[in-house]
């Protein structure tokens, strides 16, 4: 028996002791990997997160990105791409434990729940300083102020209209809806567009997730209604219990919308215009490029909202915005980043790319913004958007969501009556002023 | 005068610990790397979830990080959704088990029967419980899908259906329509539990039972039945267990709408701690639900004592 290869305690306590020095000694590394890609030209990292949701974006924010490292030599963005619906709570998450990003692109609902946490830093008086700080639109600027203080910068601007079905219209021998058409208009249209033995419907309402509140409360701004007056919650008013009613009814009574809205998302209100199923269905610009591959360029067009009984309309705008942390290890990196983004040609492509309407007025003004058939709703739209009124309250952020939605469900699907539903999301909201 | 090459017999000191004692703490010594394991990660989670539960901690309001000793216990016992999330867990777990459970036991006895092809029919059986659950919610949110899913297409076409129907849309369906979609993943489950514990139960026993004129009946209920107690017991346990902690199915079927009609205990709880990020809350129910599953499976044993011992 060959005894020379075993192990001897003692050499075992060795290897042991001497591993032990190794992993202190390379616990300095820590913070600095050892093993750390190589920096060209000794840039300066910039972490970029970015939430996904299509293959498009990725690569063209990868594209964006190296331009951008290509273009100096100072700093290396380095993207990091997350998943939409897990973006929130991990960027959450990251400043809490203390190691946000440098920056990130985000929907301008986060922005006050990040300020909340304090890991925003007042941009105001740079941002005055820039020199696009006057051609962004004044409404996208809103989107991005918190208690007077500009905390991000609003790389997109986005309102909400509605898609409809141009050929499908035609087919149908259905006048074409017009820019100020008013709520009897809107009902008879998609009335018109609805034909179940086709397996179609006239609109497609959305029933799960944050905008299916936003969406309904469009309708009740239609009716008079607001969310908030001198400082306190009004959205259980008569005003907006009839809005929501009247809006609900599209579903319980007229039927004009596919039996599945309680639990239509984004997803299924998008696929289900794509698919045929649906004529109609409210959204914001960001799904224009989508149905073009769709539906095809030629087969639908977008309209502002129909005009409610009390002559009026809104369309609540947001952004999605480029925002930096105060734990950012590259704040000057992230800065130039996110300024360069929006600069003339990296924006203006990365809305043309997505069908997105870009935030500088120069910019939107060009034709391939202003004069697209696909937009024209959104842009027909802008005198009467506002900023969301959401947007007031950092602690408002997830409870839309987890608290007002399955509010709105029970109205959806007659458990509640509209005013009990809205008496109840009004408690929500006073509760979480914060 | 001395002696070169001879060995001189040194007395050996008195070693500090006893051979009796060297041996125990040798013995426990072998168990520190599993009990580190085991409490790194049950353990301490569960101390730290105690410990988080006695806070106010929801990661958007750092500000209010306080100890709030039992408020998060109270704020349960007023919670509406809490104790609809419950009684719709008790339908979710009792529906899906049980049913699974029938169908899994007729399975077993099909395929402990001897026929052509029955290595590839077992094979096929277990698929439903290879398939990650994910994909299993995301197959079964398109079957169901009300306007182009294939079931409202089939029974249109068969005639049974006048108008389509919403099955993950209707609060009085969506359960229902949930609870089939876990059966249907859980049935392998208790098909290759029940088959293993089929094929232990010695021949002879069945054919002396024949012999003594023992119908079929008579025969599951005095020889199959007992036999397969112990494993019976065994599985509905775990799965029970198992189903009131999966969230997977319904969260990506239906997010526990429509409005909570299939919120159940373990999404509720995600609900708190992913979407209002309310750490403490989610902590608080976590260590609820722990509880009852605790006080639950005490009961369980309690009441099925000594039938697992019966073979």
């Amino acid at each position: 028996m060959d005894h020379g290869h075993r192990l001897s305690r003692r050499r075992l306590l060795q290897t042991l002791a001497a591993s032990g020095v190794i992993a202190a000694a390379d616990l300095a590394w820590w913070e600095e990997p050892f093993l750390a890609p190589r920096r060209a030209w000794g840039a300066t990292p910039v972490r970029f997160q970015f939430s996904v949701p299509e293959p498009k974006r990725t690569a063209l924010v990868e594209s964006l990105a190296e331009r951008f490292n290509k273009s100096q030599t100072e700093h290396e963005v380095k993207v990091e791409f997350v998943p939409q619906a897990q973006a929130r709570q991990k960027l959450i998450s990251s400043i809490a434990a203390g190691t946000p990003p440098d920056c990130c692109q985000v929907w301008d609902n986060w922005v006050g729940e990040f300020d909340g946490m304090g890991a925003l830093e007042d941009l105001t008086g740079k941002v005055k300083d820039w020199k696009h700080y006057k051609d962004v639109l004044p409404l996208a600027w809103q989107t991005v102020t918190m208690k007077d203080r500009i905390l991000s910068y609003p790389w997109v601007v986005t309102n909400d209209g509605l898609y409809w079905r141009t050929d499908r219209a035609k087919e149908y021998g259905v006048k074409p809806p017009r820019d100020d058409w008013n709520w009897d208009d809107f009902l008879a249209f998609t009335k018109a567009m609805t034909r179940p033995d086709k397996n179609q419907y006239g609109f497609g309402m959305r029933g799960q997730g944050t905008w299916a509140v936003l969406y309904a409360t469009e309708f009740m701004y239609g009716n008079g209604a607001q969310v908030l007056k001198d400082g306190k919650v009004v959205i259980n008013s008569k005003e907006a219990a009839e809005g929501l009613d009247w809006y609900l009814d599209l579903m319980r009574k007229h039927k004009v919308t596919p039996p599945s809205v309680p639990t239509d998302g984004w997803r299924q209100i998008v696929e289900g215009f794509g698919r045929g199923i649906t004529n109609t269905y409210l959204h914001n610009s960001g799904s224009a490029e989508e149905q073009k591959g769709f539906v095809g360029a030629d087969h639908f067009s977008t309209v502002p909202l129909p005009v409610g009984p009390a002559k009026k309309r809104a369309s609540f705008y947001f952004s999605e915005t480029l925002t930096m942390f105060k734990g950012g290890k590259n704040r000057d990196g992230a800065w130039k980043f996110c300024t360069w983004l929006m600069d003339d040609e990296p924006n203006a492509m990365y809305c043309k790319t997505l069908g997105l309407l870009p935030a500088r007025k120069t910019l939107a003004d060009r034709p391939e913004f202003a004069k697209d058939p696909a937009l024209a709703g959104f842009v027909k739209s802008f005198p009467f958007s506002i900023v969301s009124p959401y947007l007031a309250y950092a602690g408002w952020g997830g409870k839309l969501d987890s608290e007002g939605v399955p509010l709105f469900q029970q109205a959806m699907v007659g458990k509640l009556s509209a005013k009990e539903c809205l008496d109840r999301f009004a408690e929500v909201l006073t509760k979480n002023m914060k | 005068m001395s002696y070169p090459g001879a060995t001189v017999a040194v007395v050996a000191p008195r070693p500090l610990i006893s051979r009796r004692a060297r041996q125990i703490l040798t013995g426990y010594a072998y168990l520190i790397p599993a009990a580190l394991c085991l409490g790194g990660t049950i353990l301490f989670p569960i101390l730290k979830a105690i410990h988080m539960s006695l806070y106010n901690h929801v990661l958007i309001r750092p500000q209010e990080y306080a100890f709030i000793g039992l408020g998060n216990y109270a704020r349960v016992l007023h919670d509406e959704v809490f104790w609809l999330s419950l009684k719709n867990s008790a339908v979710w777990v009792f529906g899906s088990v049980s049913l699974q459970f029938v169908g899994g036991f007729a399975a077993a006895l099909l395929l402990h029967q001897g026929f052509r092809g029955r290595a590839a029919v077992r094979t096929v059986t277990l698929i439903p419980w290879i398939i990650p659950g994910v994909v299993v919610a995301l197959v079964w949110e398109w079957l169901y899908q009300p306007n182009y899913g294939v079931l409202n297409d089939l029974l249109l076409k068969a005639g049974l259906l006048r108008e389509r129907v919403a099955w993950l849309s209707d609060p009085a369906l969506a359960m229902p329509a949930v609870v089939a979609a876990n059966v249907w993943r859980g049935v392998p489950f208790f098909a290759i539990m029940l088959l293993a514990g089929l094929q232990a139960i010695p021949d002879e026993l069945y054919e002396a039972a024949r012999v003594d004129g023992a119908s079929v009946v008579g025969r599951f209920r005095h020889i199959t039945l007992p036999l397969l107690r112990p494993i019976i017991v065994v599985a509905t346990a775990t799965r029970i267990i198992w189903t009131f902690n999966y969230a997977d199915l319904i969260f990506v079927m239906t997010s526990g709408g429509p409005a909570n009609a299939t919120q159940i205990t373990s999404t509720y709880t995600l609900l708190q701690a992913y979407s209002n990020l309310d750490f403490g809350y989610a902590a608080t129910l976590s260590v609820v639900l722990l509880l009852i599953m605790l006080a639950f499976t005490i009961v369980y044993l309690r009441v099925t004592r000594g039938i697992e011992s019966v073979s």
